[in-house]
């Protein structure tokens, strides 16, 4: 029915993996961001804030991401609220990430040495100031390593997203072998595609730590 | 206390009566919601050859996608192809994602009890498909042997029913795993429809799925929500139209390579 | 919408979920078992003099570790076969769980290795001990100690991943709950139970592993 070439398989693999790395992106900005927010619930003053914070993170870190995808995807349209696969997998990648970025940050943010905290109260900060001059900018510092490599759990996430459908690397993958009958060098081809995309971040990730712990 | 939670049980039933019969009184409004919005969502397959596949174009084709066209074309509106798996169309249905399921789908009393059926547009009939080496004639000469088949179709449902106790189903997500499986030689046989079998067979795969017997007849119908009879009658309307007028047969003769059956 | 909730109509469903969490655990319990063993043998190659070996082990890391789970496992399952290696389902996702937690767990053990006090392994090496006696008595405990923390996080982590495996038609509990919902349409309810089992098995699964490795790791006092 179709006569497919290597260089075919290629081409359109190359084409969905556009959205494994739209789908990352987006997945881990919005992730950033809610996950500074529930940093901030994490190490708030309200211990009723704290605790919540502290089920969310284990609800999405204590599930696997296929069934969030499914419950985001069927679940949420049962309360009205309508989803394309697309949207279904950048909500539930958002909320997986949130998770997990508040989680490693929180850790950084403590990592910072109680004194400092002592020292800015004694110079009259307020909370906010204390975060945006003292504590955020050594906990940056810390954070960067970890962060990046989030990211590559991130992306590895982003192959399950084929499963409620979604046209990406994975599900390219999949409907390619079927017309080519190829599924060794299909599957092959995909395997290196991700891994192109995720060694360079892992490298990265590795050489901060390596600069960060030379540093002190 | 006792006497709170009940109050609050009554409260509760009885907004939630108010509730559905307000969701009810709006369900027979599809039809102007479609028309007025002038977007027809249809849930379509694109893994199920020549009902719906995507070419090296990635762009989806086939039997249902012509079919989706010409119901949206009739309407007076344009459609919206929203890709979907043999396992999720329903809910996609149910949950209001689309407006029309056009996905080779086949009538059961449990798919009645959740969504209604148009007239059928399409003929298919599902069977047990394997190598020429494997000798199977019926349900009883699957014993021992392991058949791949798409979990949620109606074959799955049917064999489930009718294999030996010995026979092994193993059921994956959609016919992309079915047929990967099947290739791969991970199982000895398949069910699925006669024409997904025709469309393996027309790439000339190293392992060809020959017919072995038949599970069931079913023609493919168009999925709607229930309560929607102004938008039932007008899909009916256009599908006994195209039958007349021939752009069915045309569509069957593109895709099927058959001429409409005249029972259908 | 008028869609009522049934939790009900899961009852009769019983025995098919709780098939799937016995099989989520049995995957589980290989997957670990397996992969960690060879994840110590890992980070032992990778302290090795032969760097064609460390080289070859590190590169086995990099690609599992840089990759999806769910493209190890149907590269094991759909691509092998045309190499002539059939696994059923069940000997594939138990292979996927075990090639991908060895190589997370020869990572995280190496990294605890390299923590060990230089001065305890030259003292060993004073002593004129093997290079596996020393891996075996000097580095390995207190190295798993110092990253069993890591270690079972990572295998709560492939316990959760081990739901793609449904993919594959090996009936674990993700599986289930597919099959329930093809039959009985009510989508959200199975997928709210099944999470909710999934939670379960997480908490459980790190209070088991908090307790080995209290049990496995706790310091010895000199008598």
């Amino acid at each position: 029915m179709f006569d497919i070439s290597l260089w075919d398989i290629v081409r359109n693999l190359l084409l969905a993996a556009r959205w494994t790395v739209l789908l990352s992106l987006v997945a881990f900005i919005c992730g950033g961001i809610a996950g500074l927010a529930v940093l901030f619930a994490r190490v708030s003053a309200f211990p009723w804030l704290r605790r919540a914070m502290g089920w969310y993170i284990e609800l999405f870190q204590g599930t696997p991401l296929l069934m969030q995808l499914f419950l985001c995807f069927f679940g949420l349209s049962l309360v009205g609220i309508e989803l394309s696969p697309w949207e279904a997998a950048a909500l539930s990648l958002t909320l997986f990430a949130s998770a997990f970025l508040g989680e490693i940050w929180r850790g950084c943010v403590e990592a910072v040495p109680k004194g400092q905290w002592e020292a800015s109260s004694a110079l009259a900060m307020g909370y906010f100031q204390q975060m945006r001059y003292v504590v955020l900018p050594q906990a940056m510092r810390l954070a960067v390593a970890p962060t990046v490599g989030f990211s590559v759990q991130l992306i590895k996430g982003t192959a399950v997203t084929s499963i409620i459908g979604f046209i990406e690397l994975t599900k390219a993958g999949t409907m390619i072998t079927n017309a080519t009958f190829r599924p060794f060098t299909v599957y092959g081809l995909v395997a290196v595609f991700y891994f192109c995309l995720c060694y360079p971040l892992s490298l990265l990730a590795r050489r901060l730590e390596r600069k960060l712990h030379a540093a002190r | 206390m006792k006497k709170g939670l009940l109050r609050f049980a009554a409260v509760a039933a009885l907004s939630l009566a108010a509730f559905s019969t307000g969701a009810a009184r709006a369900a027979d409004m599809a039809l102007d919601a479609i028309t007025k919005a002038g977007v027809l969502k249809v849930a379509v397959p694109q893994d199920f050859p020549p009902f719906g596949s995507v070419g090296a174009d990635m762009q989806p084709k086939g039997y249902d996608i012509d079919m989706a066209g010409l119901i949206a074309e009739k309407l007076g509106v344009k459609v919206e192809l929203v890709p979907v798996t043999s396992a999720n169309r329903i809910p996609y249905l149910t949950t209001g994602k689309v407006d029309l399921i056009i996905s080779s789908l086949g009538k059961n009393p449990d798919r009645e009890k959740v969504i209604d059926f148009s007239d059928a547009y399409a003929p298919f009939y599902n069977g047990v498909f394997g190598p020429a080496d494997i000798a199977v004639k019926d349900a009883a000469g699957l014993s021992g042997k392991t058949i791949g088949v798409t979990r949620g179709a109606i074959e799955d449902i049917e064999l489930t029913k009718i294999a030996p106790a010995d026979a092994t189903l193993k059921r994956y997500e959609d016919n992309n795993g079915t047929i990967s499986a099947f290739m791969s030689g991970q199982v000895d046989l398949i069910a699925t429809g006669n024409v997904v079998a025709a469309a393996i067979i027309a790439m000339n795969p190293p392992k060809k799925p020959e017919p072995k017997f038949l599970i069931k007849n079913s023609p493919c119908y168009v999925g709607l929500n229930k309560d929607e009879p102004k938008l039932l009658a007008k899909v009916n309307e256009i599908i006994a139209a195209a039958k007349k007028d021939g752009s069915l047969a045309k569509i069957s003769n593109t895709w099927l390579g058959i001429d409409l059956p005249a029972d259908l | 919408m008028a869609y009522q909730f049934d939790f009900g109509s899961l009852w009769e469903y019983r025995g098919v979920i709780a098939d799937g969490v016995g099989l989520t655990i049995r995957l589980t319990a290989v997957g670990t078992v397996a992969g960690v063993g060879l994840g110590i043998a890992g980070a032992f190659a990778r302290t090795s003099r032969s760097p064609a070996l460390k080289a070859a082990v590190g590169a086995y890391v990099e690609f599992i570790r840089n990759t999806p789970f769910l493209i190890q496992l149907f590269f094991i399952f759909f691509g092998l076969p045309v190499l002539g290696v059939k696994l059923s389902e069940w000997q594939a996702a138990s292979l996927a769980m075990v090639v991908n937690l060895a190589a997370y767990s020869t990572e995280i053990i190496r990294a605890g290795i390299q923590a060990v006090p230089k001065g305890q392994i030259e003292a060993a090496e004073a002593l004129a001990m093997s290079r596996l006696q020393i891996f075996r008595h000097v580095i390995l405990g207190p190295a798993m100690r110092k990253v069993w923390p890591a270690l079972s996080s990572q295998i709560v982590i492939v316990m959760l991943g081990s739901s793609v495996c449904s993919q594959i038609a090996a009936e674990e509990l993700t599986y289930a709950a597919n099959f329930i919902q093809s039959r009985n349409f009510r989508a959200f309810e199975v997928y709210f139970v099944s999470t909710g089992l999934y939670l379960i098995l997480a908490v459980g699964l790190r209070a088991l592993l908090k307790l080995v490795g209290w049990s496995l790791f706790r310091r010895r006092r000199h008598v």
